[in-house]
């Protein structure tokens, strides 16, 4: 199941890299470089991916082309929305280092930090 | 009836009037697991009282005995003949009152569990694994370390992390949010919030559902500081800090960061042993102690 994972995230990586739709056999031949890989096993993959919503893909010729619905930078700011966003996760579903502080907050930050030995190992902020 | 007064009463008590004090004592952050253990105990506490208090309104006359067999009358497992014949039906109020907060409590779990699973899931596919830091890598300019806890965790730092903090820096970062997962601080924050939506006016509720969070992050400072330097993290979160955009309305839990990095930055010692050892047997005895006001000899 894991290793079904891993091959999902190594076929969204080509796409994204790739920059352009392409189908099965190509990254097939692709993953192949590195590990001997089935076909069917690349096209299962890649149709779970498609109905999961993260791949589009058209006919050409007999066979899918599929490339990435969205940009890899998309579904990392989506990440970041939940991580930061205004609705501070529900029930601590995630729990970050520190919240988003004002900048009054921030400037108490900094006098605390610079009131410390100043040029510590924990060199403050710039 | 006597009984359900005592119950009722030791509720009120557990409920409105613990908590202020505890909300408001100085050793809660010097001693932050302590403070979380005894704020879920409270809760135990509370709801066990009112289930049994309930249970002596609704059936009268019949003693609850101490232990085990009380226990399983209140969740209307009795052996027959404990009970007259036609009045099981009494039974429901009590388990009503045990189950609506625990129902809340399976729906909270659920719910996150699930927030955190749509998640990972793309996270697995857009993030790359650095097996030297033990995390994963998000391609993201914004400062930003969190982490995903539960079974098949995760760690993760922003790109902009890395680029903006020291090697030092992000090792106690990490520290930090390993402490989290590890210490499965994700369980006490959904049970608190969970206790919260379940009585919202309950001051107790309240205050450990703002106080909770808080502590945990506390404690998982704590644990970082262990094998990392205080300054040295307490300059990681100004930093993630400033990197990120700023917000323009003060957060509802107060000024958390800035309690967090002034603990750090000048540490009170631990509170002394015997207030330890009084909040931790407080907490142990807490949850079963409405038994024993209803099964003590004291009150027939």
């Amino acid at each position: 199941m894991r290793r079904l994972g891993d091959l999902e995230a190594e076929i969204m990586d080509r796409l994204w890299t790739w920059d352009r739709p392409a189908t099965v056999r190509e990254i097939v031949d692709d993953l192949n470089r590195t590990r001997p890989l089935a076909y069917t096993t690349v096209m299962t993959v890649a149709d779970i991916l498609h109905r999961k919503g993260m791949l589009r893909r058209e006919k050409s010729g007999r066979a899918w082309s599929y490339r990435p619905a969205c940009t890899r930078e998309a579904y990392s700011a989506a990440l970041m929305r939940d991580v930061l966003g205004e609705s501070p996760n529900p029930g601590g579903a995630l729990a970050h280092l520190v919240e988003q502080l004002t900048p009054e907050e921030l400037a108490a930050l900094r006098s605390a930090l610079d009131s410390v030995d100043r040029g510590a190992p924990g060199d403050g902020p710039r | 009836m006597t009984a359900a007064l005592a119950l009722l009463g030791y509720a009120l008590l557990v409920g409105a009037l613990a908590p202020l004090p505890l909300a408001r004592s100085g050793w809660a952050h010097r001693a932050p697991r302590l403070a979380v253990a005894l704020w879920q105990a409270l809760a135990l506490s509370f709801v066990t009282a009112l289930v049994l208090a309930v249970h002596h309104l609704a059936v009268p006359g019949v003693h609850l005995h101490l232990g085990l067999a009380g226990l399983m009358h209140v969740c209307g497992v009795d052996h027959p003949g404990s009970l007259a014949s036609g009045t099981g039906w009494r039974l429901l109020l009590p388990a009503a009152v045990a189950l609506w907060p625990l129902g809340r409590l399976a729906a909270a779990l659920a719910r996150t569990a699930r927030h955190r699973r749509r998640h990972r899931a793309v996270l697995d596919l857009v993030a790359a694994r650095d097996r030297d830091l033990g995390a994963h890598v998000l391609d993201h300019a914004t400062p930003a370390a969190y982490c995903l806890p539960g079974r098949r965790s995760r760690i993760v730092l922003t790109r902009g992390a890395l680029e903006l903090l020291t090697d030092q820096q992000v090792a106690a970062v990490l520290a930090h949010e390993r402490a989290h997962v590890t210490g499965r601080h994700h369980l006490a924050r959904t049970a608190a919030d969970a206790f919260a939506a379940a009585f919202p006016f309950l001051p107790l509720a309240r205050l450990a559902a703002r106080e909770t969070p808080l502590l945990l992050e506390m404690a998982a400072d704590d644990r970082a500081v262990r094998r990392h330097p205080r300054t040295v993290l307490a300059a990681a979160m100004y930093r993630v800090a400033d990197g990120q955009v700023p917000r323009t309305a003060f957060a509802a839990g107060g000024p958390a960061a800035l309690l967090r990095v002034r603990r750090l930055l000048a540490p009170a010692a631990a509170p002394h042993p015997a207030l330890r050892a009084a909040a931790a047997l407080a907490s142990a005895a807490a949850p079963v102690l409405p038994l024993l006001v209803t099964c003590g000899p004291v009150l027939p």
